[in-house]
């Protein structure tokens, strides 16, 4: 699905942007299933080979030179774990195996204690923001700062947005999407996050106003709820539009 | 060999006891009951017994009195130990503290007349039982020792205390009705045949237990095998010995037009009068909030106080409970309301009637309500079941004549559960290295076990060991390690025995779901209730209707409804399912009552709503355990239904009505399915599906025990019935359900049920409890990650079975399936103009309440209307 310069890779939750040869994603938190199994959740490992696929397929049809992580790609708060480091080490090395050749963070509030790591993983990072060309990424847990004045688009993680849908008969279907909309003159986009267990936040059922400053004072009602499907991106309409049918 | 025991003299039954504990036993008891006639002896040489009788025929002495002969005849001869020679086990704890008094005051007894100088303990043990006492039972273990199925399974983890169990002589499991049906019962097995190996010999079996049947499977279930060969067992049935006297009340003459304030100050008549004629009575609602609400208008009403009557329901504090049976026992109430808490177990002392509002669902379960009164043996058990709808009124008059002809619903044990097998092997590799032959084979001699598939049994080895992570995960994930080549495993990592400990059980957590208006924290319901709601459904909470709009992990969200009736009652999960072989009893009285008032309808049809001249159908409606109003009730419906619709359906003869409901612009397919709610549920989803398909559209399904109902927005035709039917004969329909049942949110919750069973989810880790909330996460993508590994992971599987088998009824649904396709069950496609009579409870299931159905009453009267007004013009 293009939106101008932005390209959603069709059943992804990547993006694709031609003139930085880059694609973009957000929200890994790799060693989601070490942290788990930590506090007694032995989920079976998943997340980070389900990535490695998905990205893996995008990269290989782009060919980008850079990869851009909008934050969060590691799990745990306040610590690096060792399952963390791990996969960690094992997706950076995957990433190098391809035609990626700069592979840049956006410092989320998961990725404390990455900057240590900034030298042995050969990564760029910045911190919650950075203005690459016309695109302003932004984590999403502070407002964007000045330099987003400079931007064209915003482009944020941090959310996790998904819509829920219950059919007539009562079943209820999560379903990953972006949100694309304006936000002050600019583009912005919502990145879903790439984490395979992450639930996912119902933007069409819940209050999101406080999950990150900028929704504080900008109501998304007018934004377009695009649902990641088996292989195609399918614009469901206004987030506004969902909220009054999902009011029986 | 499995076979029914022969009862013995009186003299030879007293012949075999200890003399101490004969005479004792002459002092206290005239006379044997009879279950005492056949164990005496039976258990003093040594078979394995299972005992079935009511409560109060003297059920756990004819046990206890021969094994305490055994044990004071080794007192008298001077080889008594400080050894565990007989395990007592009961689900129930409150048990455990009655028959610990029941087995101290006669050995106190009978040492203060004898003297003896080595003295038979009694210890008991319990999740209750602290520190102090454990540590005394290590040092000085109990001869007998009392215990829950949970401590017996920590029990055996503990080196030390199983070592007192190496000359163990006597199992006694109680209340088996409780445990042969379930997964506890299927841990209780497993950890007896642990027992028996640990032991290294085997010892006599006896099972106690209520009303159950099969019994040569409750037999089975006790003793299981031995290698390939069926244990021994004995069977004691004194189910039959007590006397009962029954009848369904029907409160009011006309049931469908009389005004609700009458049919229920009718109720409370009818129950004040059965409270004066009486000294205590007991009265069971099927609901905790009716259980709160009849003790409140009965206070009103009629000016009973609290010290005359109370209420005694799970949601109740253990004290109050407490306080209550006490009272009980000491015979100074009234009466006492209970939902299903006073069903079982605990002496409870004098209750002379029992009432039941609504149906029981099950004979088994009316004759273990009724039989809780009648004290004494010999006394006569009295009951009456109050009901106000018409089916249930065919319900219970048909399963009242089931227990009179001695009819009993089959109970079934859940077969390979591979969740409790999963904590059993991590419990035997605490215990030692295996080899894999020997656990396979220890497992396979439990019942439940039997006939388990060696490849499901390597799943799980593979499974505990971590194999579906990598290598260097296996440390923090793997519980045993497993060397294929070699075929043994044992026990790893460091939590594991602590794991183990805080996390074994087979109940799951009970999870409260807070439920929000906005931000404000209104209460809580259950998760299981929770599943069953979809938006708009409107649900009763703290006295207030709420509309529920979505639900985010343990939380839900509604809005203040301005609706005035619920959608959906708050007691759903409550409720239980028709049981199978009643809902085949009521099926063949339909079809023998319809074919002998169709045979009496006069020329002029209509004049049959005045009354029928028949022998025939009066002499059927005489052998109903039915009042006077019940019964010309009865008859009207059947004849309504003829009237109206031609065909009354029956066990073998599904109606199916294609109409529509003219207030909700809705379609309706009515299958007049009486075959229990757990093979409609699974029969209904297979159309749905089915059909769903065909129009790709979402079709909607109502199930209850007398049928179900498909709905949709759209019309459809009797030739896609048809279809939907035949495709079934061609379909893999257990893959068509998985598939089906895979999105659903009831998939979700059971699968980390189970997964919390088989340690994948831990409730309580590292000495810390992990809250629900912390057990969700995307649970569709675990199931996903899950399948990826394999479709037979063991956990998805186990998930897979428990619904389809446990909650569903599969097994029994493609049998109605295939009696369709063969034509043994026949079906006719009516289109009504408006639904038959025998399906308008169906239709309103929803609002089903005995004591508060204002609504549903409503809609019930102006469906009988309009039948009428079509019927009489004919």
């Amino acid at each position: 699905m293009e939106l101008g310069d932005v390209e959603i890779v069709d059943g992804t939750p990547i993006i694709y942007i031609k003139e930085l040869s880059a694609v973009a994603c957000s929200d890994l938190h790799l060693g989601y299933e070490g942290v788990m199994a930590e506090n007694g959740i032995f989920l079976p490992k998943a997340n980070l080979r389900k990535i490695k696929e998905e990205i893996g397929k995008v990269v290989k049809e782009k060919k980008p030179e850079r990869i851009i992580i909008d934050g969060d790609i590691k799990n745990e708060f306040s610590k690096v774990h060792v399952e963390e480091f791990n996969e960690l080490y094992e997706f950076i090395n995957f990433l190098r195996s391809s035609s990626i050749k700069e592979i840049i963070l956006i410092k989320g509030n998961h990725d404390n204690f990455v900057d240590r790591l900034k030298n042995s993983l050969g990564i760029k990072i910045y911190k919650q923001e950075a203005l690459l060309g016309k695109y302003f990424f932004f984590h999403g847990e502070e407002l964007p700062g000045e330099k987003s004045k400079e931007a064209e688009w915003l482009i944020m993680g941090h959310m996790h947005p998904a819509i829920t849908l219950y059919t007539s008969v009562g079943k209820k279907e999560k379903i990953k999407c972006f949100l694309y909309g304006s936000f002050s003159g600019k583009k912005i986009l919502v990145l879903p996050a790439m984490n395979y267990f992450a639930e996912g936040v119902s933007v069409n059922l819940e209050d999101v106003s406080e999950l990150s400053p900028i929704f504080s004072n900008f109501d998304i009602s007018n934004m377009h709820a695009l649902c990641i499907s088996e292989g195609e991106t399918l614009d469901f309409g206004t987030v506004g539009d969902l909220r009054k049918i999902s009011k029986v | 060999m499995i076979q029914y025991a022969e009862r013995f003299s009186k003299e030879e039954s007293l012949g075999v006891l200890n003399p101490k504990i004969r005479k004792w036993f002459e002092k206290n008891f005239k006379e044997l009951t009879p279950p005492q006639y056949y164990s005496f002896k039976l258990i003093r040489s040594g078979k394995n017994v299972l005992i079935t009788a009511p409560t109060g025929s003297g059920k756990t002495f004819s046990a206890f009195i021969a094994i305490l002969s055994e044990l004071m005849d080794m007192a008298d001869a001077g080889k008594l130990e400080e050894k565990v020679y007989c395990i007592y086990v009961s689900p129930l704890r409150a048990l455990n503290n009655d028959i610990y008094k029941n087995l101290s005051k006669p050995l106190e007894e009978i040492y203060s007349e004898f003297n003896s100088n080595k003295k038979i303990t009694v210890g008991i043990r319990t999740g209750d039982t602290d520190q102090k006492e454990r540590q005394r039972q290590l040092r000085h273990p109990p001869n007998i020792l009392v215990t829950t199925p949970e401590s017996l399974a920590i029990v055996l983890n503990s080196a030390k205390f199983s070592e007192s169990f190496k000359e163990l002589k006597y199992i006694v499991i109680d209340e088996l009705h409780e445990l042969a049906n379930n997964k506890r019962g299927v841990h209780l097995s497993l950890s007896i045949e642990r027992l028996a190996e640990l032991c290294g010999h085997d010892f006599i079996r006896i099972g106690l237990g209520a009303t159950l049947y099969p019994l040569e499977e409750a037999a089975r279930f006790l003793v299981g095998y031995n290698k390939d060969v069926e244990r021994d067992c004995y069977i004691v049935d004194a189910t039959w010995d007590k006397k009962m006297e029954f009848e369904t009340i029907c409160p009011v003459k006309d049931i469908i037009n009389s005004s609700d304030e009458k049919i229920e100050s009718s109720i409370y008549k009818i129950i004040d009068n059965i409270i004066k004629k009486n000294k205590t009575t007991l009265i069971f609602t099927n609901t905790r909030s009716g259980t709160e609400r009849v003790v409140f208008n009965l206070m009103k009403k009629f000016k009973y106080s609290e010290e005359e009557i109370a209420a005694h329901h799970g949601s109740l504090s253990r004290e109050i409970r407490l306080g209550v049976e006490e009272m009980l026992k000491k015979g100074e109430l009234k009466c006492v309301v209970s939902s299903t808490s006073l069903e079982l177990g605990i002496d409870i002392g004098y209750i002379d009637n029992v009432v039941q509002l609504g149906s029981p669902k099950s004979i088994t379960r009316a004759i273990q309500r009724i039989g809780r009164s009648g004290h004494r043996f010999y006394d006569v058990a009295r009951g009456e079941i109050i009901v106000v709808n018409r089916d249930d009124l065919v319900e219970c008059s048909v399963m009242l004549s089931s227990v009179k002809k001695k009819l009993l619903d089959k109970f079934s044990t859940p077969k390979n559960a591979l969740d409790v097998l999963a904590q059993h092997i991590v419990g035997m590799s605490l215990n030692r290295k295996w080899k894999v032959e020997d656990a396979y084979s220890l497992v396979r001699n439990a019942y439940p076990y039997h006939t388990l598939p060696k490849s499901d049994f390597i799943a799980l080895l593979e499974y505990l060991s971590g194999s579906y992570v990598g290598l260097e995960s296996r440390r923090v994930y793997g519980k045993i390690w497993y060397d294929e080549k070699d075929g043994t495993f044992g026990k790893r990592g460091k939590y594991t025995k602590i794991i183990y400990y805080l996390n074994l059980g087979t109940i799951p957590d009970e999870v409260a779901v807070d439920v929000y208006e906005g931000k404000k924290w209104i209460g809580s319901i259950e998760e299981e209730f929770l599943s069953r709601l979809k938006p708009g459904d409107i649900f009763v909470l703290g006295g207030r209707l709420y509309k529920f709009e979505y639900s985010r992990g343990m939380r839900c969200f509604v809005s203040r409804s301005e609706s005035k009736y619920p959608t959906i009652p708050p007691w759903f999960s409550e409720q239980l399912p028709l049981s199978y072989e009643l809902a085949i009893e009521i099926g063949k009285f339909r079809e023998k009552f319809s074919k002998a008032v169709e045979k009496a309808l006069p020329k002029k049809r209509s004049l049959a709503l005045k009354g029928i001249k028949s022998n025939e159908v009066q002499e059927i409606l005489d052998e109903l355990p039915a009042d006077k109003n019940a019964k010309s009730s009865i008859l009207q419906y059947f004849v309504e239904q003829i009237l109206f619709a031609k065909y009354v359906p029956n066990h073998k003869f599904v109606l199916i009505e294609i109409t529509e409901d003219k207030k909700s612009d809705l379609n309706y397919v009515i299958f007049n399915a009486l075959y229990g709610r757990r093979v409609n549920d699974a029969l209904s989803r297979i159309l749905a599906i089915i059909l769903g398909e065909k129009y790709d559209e979402d079709i909607g399904v109502m199930v209850s025990d007398n049928g179900f109902v498909l709905f949709s927005e759209f019309k459809m035709s009797s030739r896609d019935i048809e279809e939907a039917l035949e495709t079934t004969f061609k379909t893999d329909i257990t893959k068509l359900l998985k598939d089906n049942i895979r999105r659903t949110e009831m998939m979700k919750r059971k699968f980390r049920h189970c997964a919390a069973r088989s340690f994948m989810v831990l409730r309580n880790y590292k000495g810390q409890k992990i809250s629900v909330n912390k057990q969700q996460f995307n649970a569709q993508s675990l199931l996903t990650a899950a399948e990826e590994i394999s479709p037979n992971f063991p956990i998805l599987k186990e998930t897979y079975r428990e619904i389809l088998e446990d909650v569903m009824d599969l097994p029994r649904a493609k049998e109605i399936l295939k009696m369709i396709e063969s034509k043994e069950i026949s079906y006719k496609i009516i289109n009504t103009p408006v639904p038959s009579p025998f399906s308008h409870l169906m239709l309103t299931f929803g609002e089903a309440d005995i004591v508060m159905m204002k609504d549903r009453r409503k809609r019930i009267k102006e469906l009988h209307k309009e039948v009428l007004k079509l019927i009489s013009k004919g």
